[in-house]
Parts: C-alpha cells; sequence; structure tokens
C-alpha cells in the first residue's frame, strides 16, 4: 500500500490504522463495480471499520469534511449501489461479521452487517432454525447489503422479503449520531412507526446499520422439490396460476426458459434439467409433513394438466440439492455467454407472467440482444438477462435500450421496475416511470431526515435534486427537517 | 376538538388540507379516537366516505382499497374469492394500519407491515404522493409507505391502500386451555409459537381467573385435527380479544415484551393482561397509580409500552423511547409535515 498523502488518508489512518485504509488507486480496482459491471468508477478510499464506535468515528470525521461515502457488503448488488464516485469514500463493512446474539425462544439473532447470509443459518441449523430471506447471492451476500436492499430471494414468496425479517437496527446517521430502531421485541415500540420498515430497502442512503436484528424462522417439517418440464412457457405460467388458484402458497416457484435451461446443462452448474424442454418450474413445498404430501398431489395435477413433459420429485436432499443447483447457478451460467451480463429485475402481477414474458422476447427480437428468462413466477418477478459484450458500444447501447423498452413494459403492466435488485445509479432513469417528480420529492425529504447533507451514497435510489424539480426548494426543505425553519420543534 | 369534516374523495381531501383548516386530526369510523393523546382545537378530518374497494385481482392476491372501508365489508369481498387478509383489526382499513393494534397472531404468519404494498397519500400541505406498488414486491423508491403503520395518522394521509392478501386455509379450528398457573401458561405458549406453523391468532390471557392460552391453527384439516389431538387442546369457539378495556377508573397499556421474559413479568404485575404471539400486549390496570407503578417493571423486563385507555392527559406516556430514533422521528415529522398540521 502507498503512504497517503491527503489530510483526510491521514486522519483515516489515525482512526484505523494503516491496514485498514486504501488509498493507493491500484488497491481499490476491486471497489470500482458490484454486480452491475456497466458503472464503473474507483473510490477515493476505502476504510475497513471493525465496531459501531469505528464507524461512528470515521462518518464524524467525514461528515465534518463533507466527504462523501458509501456503504458497502459482499459488492454482489446489481444495480451499482455501493458502487462509489471519484471524491467518495467506501465504508466496507466486511470485517464486522460477528453474529452477536442467538436468542432460540424468542426467534430471534443480532448479527454485524459483514454476516454472510448463508453462515447466519448455518449457525442457528442446529437449533432447527434458520433465516428465511435466501437471494441467489446467499453463499457471499451480507446481511447488511441485504437490508439496504430489501433482497429477495426464491423463497420469498412464501416468507416475504428482508424487510418482513428485520426487527430492528442499530444505525450510525450520517452525523456519527446512534440511532436505535426497532427491537427484539418488535419492529415498532408503542407509538412509533415503523422506522425498520422505512429504513430497510434505503440502498445504503439513510446511513450504516452496525447492528441488525433478524427473525429467525423453525425449520420446516418436510420439503418437497417437485420440477416438471414444459414444451413452451405459456403451459410453464399457467401451470402457476393453476397452482396459486387453488389456494396453495408454495416456499418457491421459480422459472427457467429454454435458453437458460441449455446455459445451465452447459456449466459447472449443470442439473439433469431436460434440454429439449422451453421451460422448467421448479416448485418447493414446505411445512406439516400431512399437508405437503397432500399438496404435492396438487401440483402434480397442476403440471399434469398442462401436459408437463416430464415431472421429478426429488426423493432426498441431495435430489433436492441437485434441482436447485440449475437454478441458483443459472446467472453464473450465463458467464459463458458473454463477458457481461445485464440483469433485469422487473416484477409484473402474476396474471400478466405470460403477456409481459411474450411482449419482452418480442422487444429481444427487435434489438438483437441474447436474451434469458430465469424469474420468480410466483412473485411474477422476472430476470430478463441480456448477455452482451462491454467493450462493444453497439452491443452496449442495445443491451441499454432492451432493458429500458422490459421496464416499460413491467410498469405498463400494473409492475414495478425493481423487485429485489434495487434501483442504485442503474435505474435512476427509469424511476420516473412508477413515480412522478413529486413522489420524489417526497422521498427527498424522507431521505433529508436521516442525511440532510446527501452524504450518504449520493446520487443513488433517487435521481439528482435537480431532476426531480427540488433543486430550488432543497435549502428550504433541509433547513425546515433539521428544525431550522417554521413549525413545531 | 372542533366539529368533523367528511371528505368525499382522494381529491377534497386534498383540497381540504391545501385550505389550511388549522390543525387535523385524522379520524376512519371514530372507532380509536379513545386511544390517542388529546388534539386540542384540531378538526376532526373523517376519512369513513372514502371506503370503496377499487380492485380486488384475485389471481395475483393484491386489492386496493380507500382507507375508509370497514373491515367486515372487505373480508365479506374476500371471502367470495377464498381470500383473506391474514392479520387481526377491525375498525376502517386505514384506521387498522395507521394505529397497527395488537399485531399478528404468530412468529411466522404475516404482520400488518408486511401486508401493505404501497399507497397513495396526501401529505398534510395537500400535496399528494405515491409509495411503494400494487404488486407484491417491489424495491423502487423509499418506502414511504410503511410510515403509516403506526403512525397514529400523524405523518401523512393514506387515500389509497395497495395490499396483499393470502388464501383462505381450507380448515381451522380454534382452542383454548383455561385455568393454568403463569408458569404453565408460559410453556404452553412458548410451545405453542414453536410450532412448525404456530397458531395465527395465538394469546395468552390472565385474569382474576387465572391464566388462559387460546388460538386457531388453520392449514390442511388433516394437520389442525392432528395438532390439537397431539398437543390435547380443547376445542372452543373464537374469542379473541382485539383490544382489553379500561376498569372504571383504571388505565390500559400496550406494548411489546420478548414471551421468554413473561415467567419473571407477570408476576410483578397486577390487573388483567393479553399476550399476542407475536409479543404484542396489553395491561388493564385499576388506578393511574397502577399504570405508573407497571411502566418501570415493564421497562426493567425489557418491554416497551405507553398508556393507550386513560384520562386524555395520560395517554401516550410510556417507557422511553431510544434518543436516536426520538430524533429521527421528530426530523421525519418536519419533513412531512413541517407546519405541525397533523395531531
Amino acid at each position: 500500500m502507498l503512504r497517503p498523502v491527503s489530510n483526510l488518508e491521514r486522519e483515516l489512518v489515525r482512526l484505523l490504522g494503516a491496514q485498514r485504509v486504501l488509498a493507493d488507486p491500484d488497491s481499490l480496482l476491486a471497489w470500482e463495480c458490484d454486480g452491475f459491471t456497466v458503472h464503473r468508477s474507483r473510490p477515493r478510499a476505502v476504510v475497513q471499520p471493525e465496531s459501531t464506535a469505528e464507524v461512528q468515528a470515521v462518518l464524524r470525521l467525514l461528515h465534518a469534511g463533507r466527504v462523501p461515502f458509501v456503504p458497502r457488503g459482499a459488492g454482489t448488488c446489481l444495480s451499482g449501489g455501493p458502487t462509489a464516485g471519484e471524491r467518495a469514500v467506501v465504508i466496507d463493512l466486511l470485517r464486522m461479521r460477528q453474529v452477536l446474539a442467538i436468542a432460540a425462544d424468542d426467534l430471534y439473532a443480532v448479527v454485524q452487517p459483514g454476516v454472510v447470509n448463508l453462515d447466519l443459518t448455518a449457525a442457528v441449523r442446529h437449533l432447527g432454525l434458520h433465516y428465511a430471506p435466501d437471494p441467489s447471492s446467499q453463499s457471499v451476500c451480507t446481511i447488511g447489503g441485504n437490508l439496504a436492499e430489501n433482497s429477495g430471494g426464491p423463497h420469498c414468496l412464501k416468507y416475504g422479503t428482508t424487510a418482513d425479517h428485520v426487527l430492528g437496527a442499530l444505525v450510525v446517521l450520517p452525523d456519527g449520531r446512534l440511532a436505535r430502531l426497532g427491537d427484539p421485541a418488535g419492529p415498532r415500540p408503542p407509538g412509533v412507526p415503523d422506522l425498520p420498515g422505512l429504513f430497510c430497502g434505503s440502498e445504503g442512503t439513510f446511513g450504516i446499520a452496525t447492528e441488525i436484528t433478524v427473525r429467525l424462522c423453525r425449520d420446516p417439517e418436510s420439503v418437497r422439490t417437485l420440477l416438471a418440464a414444459f414444451a413452451s412457457m405459456r403451459d410453464a405460467c399457467r401451470t402457476v396460476s393453476d397452482i396459486v388458484g387453488r389456494g396453495l402458497v408454495p416456499a418457491a416457484l421459480e422459472v427457467l426458459d429454454q435458453s437458460t435451461i441449455r446455459a445451465v446443462e452447459a456449466s459447472v452448474y449443470r442439473a439433469g434439467y431436460p434440454a429439449g424442454a422451453a421451460a422448467v418450474l421448479l416448485v418447493e413445498l414446505d411445512g406439516p409433513e400431512s399437508s405437503t404430501a397432500e399438496e404435492l398431489e396438487e401440483v402434480r395435477a397442476c403440471a399434469a394438466g398442462h401436459a408437463a413433459l416430464r415431472i421429478e420429485l426429488a426423493s432426498d436432499p441431495a435430489e433436492r440439492a441437485r434441482l436447485w443447483k440449475g437454478r441458483k447457478g443459472a446467472f453464473g451460467a450465463m458467464g459463458r455467454l458473454a463477458t457481461d451480463l445485464y440483469v433485469l429485475d422487473g416484477v409484473v402481477p402474476r396474471t400478466r407472467l405470460e403477456e409481459a414474458l411474450a411482449r419482452i422476447a418480442a422487444i429481444g427480437e427487435r434489438h438483437g440482444v441474447v436474451l434469458n428468462n430465469v424469474f420468480h413466477a410466483g412473485d411474477g418477478n422476472l430476470h430478463p438477462n441480456i448477455s452482451f459484450d462491454g467493450r462493444d458500444a453497439d452491443q452496449t447501447a442495445r443491451a441499454m435500450a432492451a432493458g429500458n423498452e422490459i421496464l416499460q413494459v413491467c410498469v405498463d403492466l400494473g409492475g414495478s421496475i425493481t423487485g429485489e435488485h434495487g434501483v442504485g445509479s442503474e435505474k435512476l432513469d427509469h424511476i420516473g416511470m412508477m413515480f412522478s417528480p413529486t413522489d420524489l420529492e417526497v422521498m427527498a425529504r424522507v431521505r433529508a431526515a436521516f442525511d440532510p447533507d446527501g452524504l450518504c451514497n449520493p446520487g443513488k435510489a433517487l435521481p439528482q435534486r435537480a431532476a426531480c424539480a427540488e433543486v430550488a426548494k432543497w435549502p428550504q426543505m433541509v433547513a425546515r427537517v433539521l428544525g431550522e425553519g417554521e413549525g413545531p420543534a | 376538538m372542533t366539529a368533523a369534516l367528511e371528505p368525499a374523495s382522494a381529491d377534497e381531501l386534498a383540497a381540504l388540507l391545501r385550505n389550511r383548516p388549522g390543525r387535523v386530526r385524522l379520524a376512519g369510523s371514530g372507532s380509536r379516537r379513545d386511544r390517542l393523546p388529546p388534539a386540542d382545537g384540531a378538526v376532526e378530518v373523517r376519512l369513513h366516505r372514502l371506503a370503496g374497494i377499487q380492485r380486488l385481482d384475485a389471481g395475483d392476491q393484491t386489492c386496493s382499497v380507500e382507507p375508509g372501508l370497514p373491515r367486515e365489508r372487505l373480508d365479506a369481498a374476500l371471502a367470495e374469492k377464498d381470500l383473506e387478509l391474514p392479520c387481526p383489526g377491525g375498525g376502517t382499513l386505514g384506521g387498522l394500519f395507521a394505529h397497527d393494534p395488537l399485531g399478528a397472531g404468530g412468529p411466522g404468519n404475516v404482520a400488518p407491515r408486511s401486508l401493505l404494498l404501497g399507497l397513495e397519500g396526501v401529505l398534510a400541505d395537500g400535496t399528494r404522493f405515491r409509495s411503494g406498488a400494487r404488486v407484491v414486491k417491489s424495491v423502487a423508491g423509499f418506502d414511504v409507505h410503511k410510515l403509516l403503520v403506526g403512525s397514529d395518522g400523524r405523518l401523512f394521509a393514506a387515500t389509497l391502500l395497495h395490499l396483499r392478501l393470502r388464501p383462505r386455509p381450507p380448515a381451522a379450528a380454534w382452542f383454548r386451555r383455561a385455568g393454568l398457573e403463569v408458569a404453565a401458561a408460559c410453556r404452553l405458549f412458548q410451545a405453542l409459537r414453536a410450532q412448525p406453523v404456530p397458531p395465527a391468532p395465538l394469546q395468552l390471557r390472565r385474569t382474576a381467573d387465572g391464566c388462559a392460552v387460546t388460538g386457531r391453527f388453520a392449514g390442511r384439516a388433516a394437520y389442525v385435527g392432528e395438532r390439537l389431538r397431539a398437543l390435547e387442546l380443547p376445542e372452543h369457539t373464537p374469542d379473541p380479544v382485539d383490544h382489553l378495556a379500561a376498569p372504571a377508573g383504571g388505565e390500559v397499556l400496550a406494548g411489546i415484551v420478548l414471551p421468554s421474559r413473561l415467567p419473571d413479568l407477570l408476576p410483578a404485575l397486577a390487573g388483567t393482561f393479553v399476550l399476542r404471539g407475536d409479543g404484542r400486549f396489553e395491561l388493564a390496570v385499576a388506578s393511574p397509580a397502577a399504570a405508573d407503578a407497571a411502566l418501570p417493571q415493564l421497562a426493567a423486563h425489557g418491554a416497551h409500552a405507553r398508556i393507550a385507555a386513560a384520562a386524555p392527559a395520560r395517554r401516550g406516556r410510556g417507557t422511553p423511547l431510544d434518543p436516536g430514533a426520538e430524533h429521527l422521528l421528530a426530523r421525519l415529522r418536519r419533513a412531512l409535515d413541517p407546519d405541525g398540521v397533523l395531531a
């Protein structure tokens, strides 16, 4: 590491020691982007605090110098959320990886933000418990990152997203002040609105959570995993509608299209999916033994009713792991197709899946892009994946144009531009599809309550203030939030 | 409180607020009026005429309803589609979320905060806005709508709520085991919370007659029957308690507590007590002095509570809030209602 050169870096080294302050441009390469590789920028410095007190000290220093900063976990975000500008300091939280408390009787755990999602479940497995939100990157992504993005995953269909499992958080606000939101007993002490719910999904723009209290779930008595292969995507979608229409609530309902199946089967994630199928549907049922047995027969009947080519039931945990391997590895498998992958994350009402997929295919053809679909069918959460070569300006432009149109289709059908990946820097140009400038202004007011100086992950989640027509009002609004204007204290 | 205003649409409500009517207390049907701190001189704005079901998408298991819609009307409409809103609470839908009564029934069950997908609302200055989405999953924009839950209508008014629904379970059965000592009741309560599919709702009640644990198993018929038999739980007619009534001259405290603290806490508290499966409780005590005495006991056991039903001047007092959260809440109030219109 080169010696720090500026006063700021010297002060950071004084707080954390030289080993935990990175400022040499070459050593910053690993922090120049997240999973959304289109936007890249090397930060001013990276610091690696190990405690709440260290985070507070760093934020006080940055706040005093009006230096922007960006909290970061494992960097698996897919929307550019933790990508920092040249002036910003990255607060890397991977060294804060302790499970601080496990309360089996009261079904909660307290963790530091750098704890890896799957490691939490590993830490409580012997108690018959697990942490339910399961993003595909769960073997590397962190709970802090999940909190920032309100991450989902296949099993969120039944169990809800991260926000449904966060009871509280100790937050270092951008000025270094501490706020304890929620409580292990519940997210909302009487007389207080749902502050943990608001903080969750704020994309690292409200502050840094240094202790996160999450709900733990009992392991189900039984789990049954079934794969059904279909000759058309239409049959797969209609099977999904039938399953839901019967009042079943599977733990997961996932679909992979033909090109994804082929990519998976040609990769190290090979799962034995039928290569000739146009779509495969993965259904997972969990709950009491007697219930899952009955539900399995209903699911089987739904699939058979839509001419499933093959229905395969996992007979043991190894079989189950094999069936899931292809789904969980689908994004990795697409790395074989091109140097870059643009992972979209639109949502449509479940009843509009078939129509949405047809329109997405047409958009892909019109732009001449390589497009695969793997999605959380039960939630209507689509992941159209566009493979392209980022070194080729034309391919990149066509990928971005196709993505733009796909997100517009999702909104036109009554859905959302993002179900679980966040807006980050990627979708700043798309958020106006869903929200008016006034809607965005209200959100900006809420952000200013946490971060009046706009130092915490600036330029993410909401368009720049000028873009939401707020630049003229901003100083007065901040003054009011700070209590310097009229209104009660 | 001065005379009530009753807008019939979101446009009317926005226009009313733009005209700066002074301080405003938002209300639905008014059923929770007696549980809020006083709002002297405020105009009551009742939203009960905004009572439509704008959209009910059975296939997507979502709906959009106006805040003045009575819960029973929504339940009737959902029953026709074999759907339900899986959380307890009555009154209007807006009131249910704004006041978030005694929460969901048990771990793993759905809390009101998880059922609110998005909303359309009006700020105190008449500005109309949207947050969240109609679909079951969206992380676009900040979740301003989450601030409705538990806000007591003091941050903004909701004019349309987008809600997540669930299929009605194919079978359900209520049970009640009464005449229990505190320790035995707590053990049964925790054992039920630890079930792979816990009862919902689930309540532990302590009255002068002793303790009782009551609840509802729901799911496949075979499972429901098997659970009742295995746990030797007698079937009973449904009798969940939404709120305790204050005894004459007495008060009710409401709050949250970790259920594992109950065996130590409960013997230290006098009065009727109800605990839900998600840790929310109510305690009815004989006098204001008893309420004041209970608050430090509750705090010592890690509980958070405030006086909910009492003489107006005493409502809202409670265990201390985290100073950082209190600071943030004050800033949020200034951000959304800088003139302090909403009382």
